[in-house]
């Protein structure tokens, strides 16, 4: 374990002075995400100036709600990100092959190898909203905020683990473009409060496509009261989708014809 | 598309009302409908990458040697790729608005359409500006990203531009990006008139004309420094 963390500061400075060497790529990225956070939060402010309720939650719920899904994105892409958007390429140009003969764990390497420091920022201002979010509330406990010690990792998990399910595939199909399309379009069903859903699609959210588990479940920890069997199924799908994605990545790796043999 | 319209059915539970702004909850989903299909033609991510790399790469010098602009070159390209890609996707939502009667008026879709052909040609021109600046600056990828996502937050992709307060509703009408989904979707499900796509014509032209402007400076700038090398 101890091999592992090091490994991954190792990682972590090292992509922190490659993205410094390219300081307007570094900038612009913070950028991006300024306008993909002003986006999600603009569209619900506007539809809260012609209704009190979007599902069960009001505009300050949703504020919430949408700083846990900064929060939880930004660690995302700081972390995982880059590594699974190049996958595809890397299976293409026979990079793979490099990963896969070093002597470590080849998810651990192909996963976390590059750490977009870029997003640092963003995660900064994602958090920032998260508490700008919670002071609104008058009546809001911070002994609640305890609940993300645990909800935020196992939702970064699941995220990371379905996405991977996703990048995965192209070691099988080499060409999987619109599988990782579809990925995208998964997780849009998640930058979305579970409770607009109808029940069926809410049950699928947060059970085969685990989606609503990434910002819903934790908001909800923080709004309402705490639901135990929603923690511990949390818990247990974190550890099951983890479990899944290392056997999927040995099926695949089973199924993978080298390109530079 | 089915999340958006799951968004539309939640704010209408909520609102108890039969309408927002004045339209009913059907013309939000001919909008979320046509909004989809529009925005996919009018967004450039392929190409604007292609273009870089050329840059990036060096391999734009197979290119300067033709006898035809590396500007034409694409543009040529990207009209007939989304001219084919559109054509055939357009059966979808011409399908779904008529088995769900979503509100659309099929006889304005020729100048809609006409609308977003001629905006492609302002984001091609954005485009050869990013690769502009690939001249000075190495990795500009994210210089597209950042580039279409504002397009995505200024055109009226997430939702109709008239729901916005006043003083950011006039900005954004103003602007040309308004020209690539909110004013041919609000001509097709009724929300925009003629002269509003007329104004969209005009928008888009003095953008085309202000981009072409700063690429030529870009492009001027960038040849003069570039040094193309290679057998």
């Amino acid at each position: 374990m101890k091999k592992y963390v090091e490994l991954y500061w190792a990682f972590f400075r090292a992509s922190f002075i490659a993205d410094m060497e390219f300081r307007a790529n570094f900038l612009t990225r913070i950028l991006t995400d300024i306008f993909w956070y002003v986006a999600q939060v603009g569209s619900f402010e506007v539809f809260y100036q012609f209704t009190p309720k979007i599902g069960d939650w009001g505009r300050a719920e949703t504020r919430v709600f949408l700083g846990i899904l900064f929060v939880v994105d930004a660690i995302y892409m700081v972390m995982f990100n880059e590594n699974l958007d190049q996958l595809p390429e890397k299976v293409r140009r026979g990079q793979l092959d490099l990963l896969l003969a070093k002597p470590v764990n080849s998810q651990f390497m192909l996963s976390l190898q590059k750490a977009n420091t870029a997003i640092l920022g963003n995660f900064i201002l994602g958090a920032s909203w998260l508490v700008w979010a919670l002071l609104q509330r008058p009546d809001f406990s911070w002994w609640r905020t305890l609940w993300l010690l645990v909800l935020i990792p196992c939702g970064v998990c699941i995220f990371y683990c379905v996405r991977f399910l996703f990048a995965t595939t192209s070691v099988m199909f080499t060409k999987a473009e619109n599988i990782q399309y579809l990925w995208y379009q998964i997780y849009r069903l998640g930058m979305r409060p579970d409770s607009i859903y109808v029940p069926w699609m809410r049950v699928l959210i947060l059970s085969i496509v685990p989606v609503g588990i990434i910002a819903s479940v934790p908001a909800r920890f923080l709004l309402e009261a705490p639901n135990y069997p929603m923690l511990l199924w949390a818990i247990f799908l974190a550890g099951f989708a983890l479990f899944l994605s290392s056997r999927f990545w040995l099926y695949a790796l089973g199924k993978y014809s080298s390109a530079s043999s | 598309m089915l999340i958006e319209f799951t968004l539309w059915f939640a704010i209408f539970r909520g609102v108890h009302q039969l309408s927002i702004g004045g339209y009913a909850r059907e013309y939000y989903l001919s909008y979320v409908l046509w909004a989809a299909f529009v925005a996919r033609i009018t967004s450039s991510w392929m190409y604007e990458f292609k273009m870089i790399e050329e840059v990036d790469s060096g391999s734009i010098n197979g290119l300067l040697v033709r006898p035809m602009t590396f500007y034409e070159y694409y543009l040529s390209q990207l009209l007939g790729y989304k001219l084919i890609t559109s054509v055939l996707s357009l059966i979808f939502p011409i399908t779904v608005a008529y088995l769900w009667h979503l509100p659309t008026d099929f006889s304005r879709l020729p100048l809609a359409l006409l609308l977003v052909t001629y905006f492609l040609i302002l984001v091609h021109t954005i485009s050869y500006c990013v690769t502009g600046v690939a001249f000075f600056i190495n990795k500009v990828h994210s210089l597209t990203v950042a580039k279409n996502l504002g397009l995505w937050l200024l055109s009226g992709e997430l939702f109709p531009l008239d729901l916005l307060p006043p003083f950011w509703r006039h900005i954004l009408l103003n602007l040309p990006f308004s020209s690539a989904v909110y004013v041919p979707v609000g001509f097709v499900t009724g929300r925009v008139g003629i002269s509003d796509v007329l104004q969209g014509f005009y928008s888009v032209t003095l953008g085309i004309v202000f981009f072409a402007l700063l690429g030529n400076l870009l492009w001027t700038k960038g040849m003069r420094d570039y040094t193309g090398t290679g057998a």
